[in-house]
């Protein structure tokens, strides 16, 4: 009984892991998408800003391009580069940027 | 009205001041600040610019010195617009005055001439020592002078492969150019500074040369076998400029043994070729003073990948082209990315914290074909002590087509569009 316990919480703390939003990794992993979208998603030009974007909608967006549901210009050989958890942190950090 | 006495009076006031403020300034850079630490960044450009930015963002009590001769910057990205005439000089054109008043950076233009690694000071050409706690070396290029080419030679070939003056006068001579004159370019050996580069001012120049010189000829000698975005530059080119454009590989006819700049003439194996505008790009090798400074292995300076530490001289990151980058091409991208990732290592260890591991970096090259056409090749990268790699299925390049199929044509003029976005994004990143 006390194994499965001990189970529970560990598998539940993992989950909480994988979900937990490091602020070092989740910037560093976003820096480089300044160049096209601006300093912190605040683009300036033409390439969409993403700053401030709700998070969920940012993942999932960087989801499909990394598995092929949408086609954009380069943006699916950048999202390929990300493991899905790494995707997750990127978002979390435009979503707590103010537009 | 002002007396004699009384503006002699002001003239000395003012000396004194302007006399005190430079001896003030001089004697805070020849000592550490009182406030602690203290990084120097030599160079303002795509590297050394954010460089300087990023480490007051992560760190905003370190004292950052950006030390700059040239008090405007001209970007070598957008430069091939300006020689094709579709932008003016000025589109290229930045300054350091945002990162001097908004993210107080102690912008110093002098020239650095050395980095003394065990005295930990940069030294300038007038002699000013500026001690520190980190250095950031972000010299770019330099050229090799051989074949006959040598420094004065730019004044009749111009390179124009640093921008700024070169660019005006490359342009200039385009412009003077006859109808059905003959365009040479001799383009350089791997690796140098910004692979596609050499490929997108051809493409633009015929662009200028269909709209205005429609009989002139390009003729391309170049100094490898192949080169970046090759299929897809091929492709524009016939499918844009007809047969415009001849390029000699340096296995047929391309290899440059000498070259005339006064005359414009270029010698190669099989024999004389003579141009009305020459634009020799030189070899090139890291900036001097990272040779110098003790930071060179061969032409480039060798780095931990992680850090950009260099590996020869410690408390010294080198940055940008003149880095031993492996995978990652010498590009302004990849200089932004690179130095973003050092920005924020520098300032974790300045509070004494370990690197991030392992950090990623990302390079997008966005290419012009014509005024109105872009093409790309972008990859994200993983970066160790000892190496960068490709994250695997990552990257890659635009879609090869024809350019009568609708969907190319939709796409190439998305990444014309998304080219020009990228520029003004990524120089407000930098400078603004």
């Amino acid at each position: 009984m006390k194994k499965i316990a001990m189970a529970i919480l560990c598998a539940a703390s993992l989950t909480y892991a994988a979900d937990n939003y490091d602020p070092v990794k989740g910037e560093m992993l976003s820096l480089s998408c300044a160049s096209c979208h601006g300093t912190d998603g605040r683009s300036v030009a033409i390439t969409p800003a993403i700053a401030g974007m709700e998070k969920i909608t940012l993942y999932n967006k960087l989801l499909d391009y990394k598995y092929g549901r949408t086609q954009g210009t380069i943006m699916q050989k950048h999202a390929k580069g990300f493991s899905d958890a790494e995707l997750k942190q990127v978002a979390t950090y435009f979503s707590k940027v103010k537009r | 009205m002002m007396n004699r006495r009384h503006f002699n009076k002001v003239l000395l006031g003012a000396t004194a001041l302007s006399f005190a403020a430079c001896s003030s300034m001089k004697q805070s850079l020849g000592e550490m600040p009182e406030s602690g630490d203290r990084v120097v960044v030599v160079g303002g450009g795509f590297g050394g610019a954010t460089a300087a930015k990023y480490i007051k963002r992560f760190s905003p009590e370190t004292e950052v010195v950006l030390v700059e001769m040239n008090k405007v910057y001209h970007t070598c990205p957008f430069g091939n617009t300006v020689l094709a005439g579709i932008n003016d000089i000025s589109y290229i054109r930045h300054d350091y005055k945002t990162l001097e008043k908004k993210y107080k950076i102690k912008v110093v233009h002098k020239k650095a001439s050395k980095v003394d690694g065990k005295a930990k000071k940069v030294i300038l050409e007038d002699g000013t020592m500026i001690p520190y706690t980190k250095a950031v070396v972000a010299p770019g290029i330099d050229f090799k002078f051989e074949k006959g080419y040598e420094a004065d030679s730019e004044m009749y070939a111009p390179h124009a492969y640093k921008a700024g003056p070169q660019t005006t006068l490359l342009r200039k001579q385009l412009e003077e150019m006859k109808d059905g004159g003959t365009f040479v370019m001799v383009a350089p050996q791997n690796p140098f500074r910004c692979p596609p580069g050499p490929y997108e001012r051809i493409s633009l120049i015929a662009d200028y040369f269909k709209k205005n010189k429609p009989n002139s000829k390009i003729v391309i000698l170049d100094q490898k076998g192949k080169f970046s975005k090759q299929g897809l530059f091929t492709e524009a080119w016939e499918n844009l400029y007809g047969e415009m454009i001849d390029w000699r590989s340096v296995e047929f006819g391309g290899k440059c043994e000498k070259v005339d700049p006064r005359n414009r003439v270029v010698t190669t194996d099989e024999g004389d070729v003579k141009a009305d505008v020459l634009n020799y790009i030189p070899n090139q090798k890291a900036g001097q003073i990272a040779f110098d400074s003790g930071l060179t292995k061969g032409d480039w300076c060798p780095v931990n990948r992680m850090t950009w530490e260099s590996s020869l001289v410690s408390e010294v990151y080198v940055i940008g082209d003149a880095s031993i980058a492996s995978a990652m091409p010498k590009s302004g991208f990849s200089a932004n990315s690179q130095a973003k990732v050092a920005a924020l290592q520098i300032s974790r260890a300045l509070k004494g914290k370990g690197p991030v591991t392992p950090p990623k970096l990302a390079n997008t090259c966005y290419s012009l074909v014509s005024e109105e056409y872009g093409i790309t090749v972008a990859a994200v990268y993983e970066a160790f002590p000892d190496k960068i790699v490709k994250v695997k299925g990552s990257g890659g390049l635009s879609p090869m087509g024809s350019y009568k199929d609708e969907k190319i044509i939709s796409m190439r003029l998305q990444e014309g569009a998304f080219a020009r976005g990228w520029y003004k994004n990524q120089t407000q990143d930098i400078f603004r």
